[in-house]
């Protein structure tokens, strides 16, 4: 018995439940949208039951408790009929896969109108600020209309951007980090609030420790603007409470096995550590597996949805995990980068900073996301 | 000593009765047994066959996706031969062959994959290593099939294939794949459904990939949670294995609605299992309907039995009765054909002197019991019998006799007439025959000397009545008897012939 397109809209509305992703994350706000980042970007599943509270950065908006998964281009009339793109991100990683997958339905969606677009959507093994500069380098000379980057490390790829802005190669940002403040790029797509997030998740740990404890922070990639604007967040909340000690701050560059390595160091150094704030997708991982090893109760928050994350949550290992919406921001860069290549700037069409939000979930949602973005599949 | 055993009617129609019951319970009984034993040995049955149709369902299914694999898998390896004939030289034109290859195969998805595993496809070129996970070190040996989730919960079944000594824009490239759409495949699948029947395709913990229905317990939920509970441990326990492993097998389970039975069985390759469900099943519902009507037909088989026995019984009881109630008629009339014989005198067919004897005894109990008042005894005598006998042979003395007892009897219409003699009669006198006595008695005499005169029989008669004292009929008999002589004489007097003429 086939149920057609009505299970395709309840996985959607499950999910929408979940997530409670904005309506309007794939679509641009209308003429005169303000650049200013929202100060209310992060959103979390409640459960009064748990007696947990909201965030003390924002609330979760009833009215962007859906959202619509059946992506649809904007009303937007490309000038040409074909494009070409370049787009490259910090390191080879689920993560980006499901960004990717945002981008395919979007390239889909214009093929349907007859516009064909193609491009490369590169990364390296391992995060590298100097592998993107060569990529992006190399990039500059092909027959791009837009190159695209998800910046690794704000300080050595801002300048890099500067000067292929100035040379006439359009140049936008997009996914988790965006360039550094000035820079040249024209636009940039995804998580406009990685301080939030890790603001958000900290509290969350802060509440859930009763605002006393030793804490330690892991960090992705030195310099890649989401994990530092994060650390940021997660210190700045925990300085507001003076029982609270930060023990150590530790950057994994994105590496599973380097956040457990560093994980297992900082427990031998302080056995008591009673929570670690994870700033990107590998983080947590790492974490919570010496976290199982050794055995200890140190309550883990951290970001993304990466599979073995998830079952960490759904066990209890870690306590809550900040999702980031990848596929709209996939979605929402191939438009914008439409736009940009047809010479437009940020105004009227798209904003400077598309934001993407980012949902908190708890234990009791793990499985369901598990179903939903992993399939259940053993 | 031996007991002899006397057999009535009654024991008769008893154990007539008692018999035809017990055989009627033994045969019912029987009936029963055999039903219950037929509809038993149906059920197993149906379950059996159940299970093998649906394991031959799940089978032909599994077959299909079998077939369209491999068959797809072929169509890959010829896309490789076209692909290097095309000896692409730059992005474009890798990208323009496969273009051409997936409208070759009429398939969304075909893609190359190089030695630093950059996937490149018709219109994007990305670095894939985390995204397919056949493409992880070591796994990519030959054919491979793995299940792919998108990010919107939608499968697809990836299909890869190594490509060996392909070389494209100068670089050596290490395989293909393709991604078949599960909706599609499932489309493939939805043939000769009928009422009542679901499939779906099963991860290895029972996930849903397919995403049909399968049943109303069940639904489109991992298969195994569904279940849990809901069908018996060991059962329960068993099929997870089986999932796990990759095997076949059954499960039965009980819904709201009534049995629910599925098969299942591995499609090769795939880490999937192909689950066909059957609810109360068509085949089951079917038997069921031939069973009942065959119970329905046993049924009224035995009741038409019962009443055929009972109908039986009854008329056999009947002609029973019959039967015995003509044979003691006959034995009746025969006993009084032989009474009559042994109280008629066979001369004149008058009550002879036995039946007077037998009267007089059942009178006396009557006189004595003070039951009878009106009784008068007539006493008959033949005159010149003997003279008859002696001059005219016997002949014609029993005529005479005849001729006596034929005129007594018409006279006394209301009497009972008795040869007690050779030439002696009695007629015993009551109700309307004692009254009219008198007047009979005269016409009597007036008869006899009238028959004097003419050469006639002459009967002299004497009568008395039943008197105040008379304790017997005796009493009564001599009185009329010394009448009978007195009148004798009279008669031979007036000229009657006597034995002394």
């Amino acid at each position: 018995m086939r149920k057609g397109s009505k299970t395709i809209h309840l996985f959607l509305g499950v999910l929408a439940a979940m997530l409670s992703f904005h309506a309007g994350s794939s679509s641009f706000p209308a003429a005169g949208a303000d650049e200013t980042v929202s100060s209310e970007h992060t959103e979390r599943m409640e459960d009064s039951a748990s007696g947990r509270g909201m965030p003390s950065s924002g609330q979760a908006d009833p009215a962007h408790s859906e959202v619509d998964f059946e992506h649809e281009l904007d009303g937007y009339e490309p000038k040409k009929n074909r494009y070409n793109f370049y787009f490259t991100y910090k390191t080879v990683h689920p993560w980006w896969d499901a960004v990717a997958l945002g981008m395919e339905e979007a390239q889909r969606q214009y093929l349907k109108k007859g516009i064909t677009i193609t491009y490369e959507y590169m990364a390296p093994d391992a995060a590298s600020a100097e592998d993107q500069k060569e990529r992006l380098l190399a990039a500059q000379h092909g027959a791009y209309d837009v190159i695209g980057v998800d910046v690794a490390d704000e300080a050595a790829i801002s300048p890099v951007l500067d000067r292929m802005a100035d040379s006439g190669v359009k140049v936008m940002t997009f996914s988790s980090s965006d360039a550094a403040g000035g820079c040249k790029r024209i636009a940039y797509v995804g998580n406009t609030h990685n301080y939030l997030d890790g603001a958000n998740l900290t509290q969350a740990l802060c509440d859930r420790l009763g605002y006393r404890g030793k804490v330690a922070i892991l960090v992705g990639s030195a310099g890649a603007p989401c994990h530092e604007d994060r650390a940021k967040g997660a210190r700045d909340t925990i300085e507001k409470y003076p029982d609270m000690e930060i023990v150590a701050t530790e950057y994994d560059m994105d590496s599973v096995d380097l956040a457990y390595d560093l994980t297992m160091q900082i427990l031998k150094d302080c056995p008591d550590l009673d929570g670690i704030v994870c700033c990107n997708m590998s983080n947590p991982v790492g974490a919570a597996r010496a976290v199982t090893q050794t055995g200890s109760d140190t309550v883990i928050v951290g970001m993304d949805h990466d599979e073995e994350a998830l079952h960490y949550l759904d066990e209890g290992i870690i306590y809550c995990l900040g999702v980031q919406d990848c596929y709209s921001i996939g979605f929402d860069t191939i438009q914008v980068a439409v736009k940009i290549a047809d010479g437009n700037l940020p105004g009227d069409l798209f904003p400077e900073k598309t934001d993407e939000r980012t949902t908190i979930i708890y234990q009791e949602d793990a499985q369901r996301l598990l179903e939903l973005l992993y399939g259940d599949i053993s | 000593m031996k007991r002899k055993i006397r057999i009535t009617n009654k024991t008769f129609v008893l154990t007539a009765v008692i018999g035809s019951l017990l055989i009627m319970e033994m045969v019912m009984a029987n009936t029963i047994w055999s039903t219950k034993q037929t509809g038993s040995a149906t059920e197993e049955a149906v379950s059996a066959v159940s299970s093998f149709y649906l394991e031959a369902m799940a089978d032909r299914r599994a077959k299909i996706i079998t077939n369209q694999i491999n068959s797809t898998f072929d169509e890959m390896e010829r896309a490789l031969v076209f692909i290097e004939g095309e000896g692409a030289s730059s992005q474009e034109e890798l990208r323009e062959a496969i273009g051409k290859v997936k409208l070759l195969l009429s398939i969304s998805r075909f893609a190359l994959v190089d030695e630093e595993d950059i996937v490149y496809t018709q219109y994007t070129t990305y670095t894939g290593k985390s995204r397919h996970d056949f493409l992880a070190e070591g796994k990519m040996k030959g054919r491979t099939i793995s299940t792919v989730t998108l990010y919107d919960s939608s499968r697809q079944l990836c299909l890869a294939i190594p490509a060996r000594d392909l070389f494209i824009m100068g670089k050596p490239f290490k395989a293909c794949f393709v991604q078949l759409d599960i909706d599609a495949i499932v489309d493939l699948l939805a043939f000769d459904d009928e009422d009542g029947t679901y499939f779906g395709l099963y991860s290895g913990n029972g996930g849903n990939i397919s995403g049909t229905q399968l049943g109303p317990v069940i639904l489109d939920q991992n298969i195994l949670e569904a279940t849990k509970g809901v069908a018996a441990a060991d059962v329960w326990e068993r099929t997870r294995k089986d999932f796990a492993e990759g095997r076949k097998g059954s499960m039965t389970f009980a819904s709201r609605d009534g049995q629910e039975t599925l098969s299942y069985v591995p499609v090769p390759d795939t880490g999937w299992e192909m689950a066909v469900l059957i609810r109360d099943s068509v085949i089951q519902d079917q038997i069921r309907d031939i069973s009942e009507k065959n119970l329905t037909a046993s049924r009224n088989q035995i009741i038409f039995a019962i009443v055929a026995v009972l109908l039986l019984a009854v008329i056999l009881l009947w002609e029973l009765r019959r039967m015995a109630a003509q044979r003691l008629e006959k034995e009746k009339a025969a006993s009084q054909a032989f009474q009559e014989m042994a109280n008629r005198d066979s001369m004149t067919g008058l009550w002879n002197r036995h039946a007077y004897y037998e009267r007089e005894a059942a009178i006396n109990q009557e006189l004595a019991e003070g039951k009878l008042h009106k009784l008068a005894v007539v006493v008959c005598d033949i005159n010149g019998l003997k003279y008859v006998n002696d001059t005219m042979g016997h002949a014609a003395g029993d005529r005479l006799i005849k001729d006596a007892g034929a005129m007594i009897c018409g006279h006394f219409t209301h009497g009972d007439v008795y040869r007690v003699g050779g030439d002696e009669f009695v007629v015993l006198l009551q109700g309307e025959g004692y009254d009219e006595m008198t007047d009979v008695i005269r016409e009597l005499n007036r008869r006899a000397e009238a028959n004097i005169r003419e050469g006639a029989v002459v009967i002299a008669a004497g009568y008395a009545v039943r008197e105040q004292g008379d304790g017997r009929l005796h009493d009564v008999f001599d009185r009329a008897d010394q009448m009978m002589y007195e009148r004798k004489k009279e008669l031979k007097a007036m000229g009657a012939r006597t034995r002394q003429i």
